[in-house]
């Protein structure tokens, strides 16, 4: 029983590293916290519902959920959050009002039921080891975040890329007096941040259901592991997310009546004491 | 004509006939219009205590809800548990209200800017939270029921709306007085500095810290009030009206409106906001849709929201003048 319930948390915190990882660089480098990050959450899992629905493939569902949802985050960025660059407020303004607004798109493009996304045939069943049954999917789950995580803290670490994202992350004024051109790195973080959120989307809607509402939940969760963490900080996101997800799991099933009060009061717990997050580190003045 | 030169009259008498006109809605208006003037001032002073902050302080806070919720709720679960009367109830959701305020106050005092508009997010959750899963309490999702408006209370008539109606405009007009007086006052000179530049209200030896937190309990404050006004209005409290949309409304009027001119931008924004869900809900269910493009819309024209706009006009109007 308990090991299962761990299993079952460490499902639950694949899926959202997967989200906080994106969150996480958006607010790093762009310095804005994205309302909209669980919007792209609810439609990538719409878009891979779809997907799944008119090809029957369901990797392709995952495929299509996270480019569609670079996609749009791209265009968000391009077209809206441009517009307000420097005036962090009025940025994260933006995407919260992109988040009502989509929000109520979902609902009348989707309905406003839950829908059920097929776990593809492959990864159907269990696996028992001695007396535990664990469905292969989970495994699955936690398999992909740690293949996601490994990616990125490769991509973060050995290119150039990722060098100049860890320096625009300590002071983009600086990198941008380098000739980098930081406003077209912002575009790209920015999608592929939607990118991530979209393929959450489609694992965790498989999980569970993907449901109008489901945003706002995903993105509380999210911004709770973020904050946790410590803002912009990658091994937070890990440290974050296995807390969180565990908090999750074992609160519902041992006091389900305040299994999301538990989920809160640690986070605030951590902030009274360390405002910046467990590994966040205090911002440069 | 030379009366309606002066300005300063002209305002005094615009306000007077306001006044006047606000005090007689229920002598001739409709049920349906006293029912919404309600409506509009309890939202309205939900989004004076967010444009309170966020005029004054520059801190977009999404935790307004909160004491509103938690006062509501401890009045709610006295009268339908028959723990205790109004008269100590109301003390008490007030005193729990504040306590909790307090506490978050401390918590969010060092940040500023997204991550004060991310923890209180969070810290709404939290309470939230507490409010849908301890069913126990609070009854859950489907909230509490069926609270009565006191009678004791009926001192205007026979007609409980009409009573309604008063209670709520002097506590809305009380309110709206102590915000004015607030921020003419230096107090809110000087939470206007910390505004625009705390380093330098520290060094002048203001202690920013207290000055914020005080600013964040009279925000709480007006929030209470507001969540008094609306269990009595509504006669229920469920856990819908803490959830990230609600706080979105208060903030989306507030902005609409305009922060800089604090009651001003509120009740200008509520009023719209108000007005278009009711008249879009009759004919669309995508109310929320035309909200939010109406929201980013303002946001990404005029930030500084519609009464900016007035403002602008009426500076270009005596500017022509000088030149003349």
């Amino acid at each position: 029983m308990i090991f299962s319930t761990f299993l079952n948390g460490l499902t639950i915190a694949g899926y959202l590293f997967i989200m906080a990882i994106g969150l996480n660089l958006s607010f790093g480098l762009l310095r804005i916290v994205n309302m909209s990050h669980g919007t792209f959450y609810l439609f990538g899992g719409f878009v891979g519902w779809n997907v799944l629905k008119v090809t029957g493939n369901w990797f392709l569902g995952l495929l299509a959920a996270g480019i569609s949802m670079g996609v749009l985050s791209f265009f968000e960025e391009f077209f809206l959050l441009r517009r307000a660059r420097g005036k962090t407020t009025m940025e994260t303004l933006i995407t919260l009002s992109f988040s009502v607004i989509c929000a109520d798109l979902a609902i009348w493009i989707w309905g406003g039921f839950p829908r059920q996304i097929k776990i593809p045939k492959i990864l159907m069943g269990q696996f028992s080891i001695g007396s535990i049954n664990f469905p292969k999917y989970n495994l699955f789950i936690i398999l992909f975040a740690a293949v996601i995580g490994i990616t990125f803290w490769l991509i973060l670490k050995k290119t150039k890329i990722g060098m100049i994202i860890r320096a625009g992350v300590d002071n983009f004024e600086i990198v941008s007096t380098l000739g980098i051109n930081v406003g077209r790195l912002f575009t790209w973080v920015f999608a592929v941040s939607g990118f991530m959120a979209g393929l959450a989307g489609m694992i965790g809607g498989t999980f569970q259901m993907i449901s109008p509402g489901e945003d706002s939940k995903v993105m509380i969760y999210t911004l709770l592991i973020v904050i946790l963490g410590g803002m912009g900080s990658f091994g937070g996101a890990i440290v974050g997310a296995l807390i969180i997800g565990m908090i999750f799991t074992f609160g519902s099933v041992f006091a389900p009546q305040f299994a999301l009060f538990f989920m809160f009061a640690p986070v605030a717990i951590v902030l009274v004491f360390r405002p910046q997050g467990l590994f966040g580190r205090r911002p440069a003045k | 004509m030379k009366f309606l030169k002066n300005t300063a009259r002209l305002k005094q008498a615009g306000f007077i006939v306001l006044l006047l006109f606000l005090v007689s809605i229920p002598v001739f208006s409709t049920q349906f219009f006293l029912t919404m003037m309600i409506r509009y001032m309890y939202f309205g002073l939900l989004t004076i205590s967010f444009s309170f902050l966020a005029g004054q302080l520059g801190l977009f806070s999404l935790m307004v809800p909160v004491s509103f919720t938690i006062t509501a709720y401890t009045i709610a679960i006295c009268q339908v548990k028959n723990i205790m009367p109004l008269q100590l109830s109301l003390p008490l959701g007030f005193a729990i209200a504040l306590i909790f305020a307090a506490v978050c106050g401390v918590m969010v005092n060092k940040t500023k800017e997204t991550s004060f508009l991310m923890l209180t997010l969070v810290l709404s959750q939290l309470v939230w939270s507490i409010a849908l899963q301890w069913t126990d309490l609070t009854n859950g999702s489907t909230g509490l029921l069926g609270i009565q408006f006191p009678e004791a209370l009926n001192i205007f008539g026979d007609k409980p709306n009409v009573n309604q109606y008063y209670w709520t405009f002097i506590l809305f007009g009380i309110c709206i007085v102590l915000v004015w007086l607030l921020t003419r006052s230096s107090y809110g000179m000087r939470l206007r500095g910390i505004r625009d530049s705390e380093s330098r209200m520290i060094a002048l030896g203001y202690n920013t810290a207290a000055l914020k937190w005080s600013a964040f309990m009279i925000s709480a404050v007006i929030s209470s009030v507001s969540g008094i006004l609306f269990l009595y209005y509504t006669g229920m409290i469920s856990p819908d009206l803490m959830s990230m949309n609600s706080s979105n409304q208060a903030l989306i009027s507030s902005i609409l409106g305009g922060t800089n001119s604090i009651i001003g931008g509120s009740v200008l924004g509520t009023v719209i906001n108000r007005t278009l869900e009711l008249t879009l809900s009759g004919i669309t269910k995508r109310y929320a849709l035309v909200t939010g493009l109406l929201f980013l819309t303002v946001i990404l024209v005029i930030p500084d929201g519609l009464t900016s706009v007035f403002e602008r006009f009426k500076r270009g109007r005596k500017e022509g003048g000088e030149l003349k």
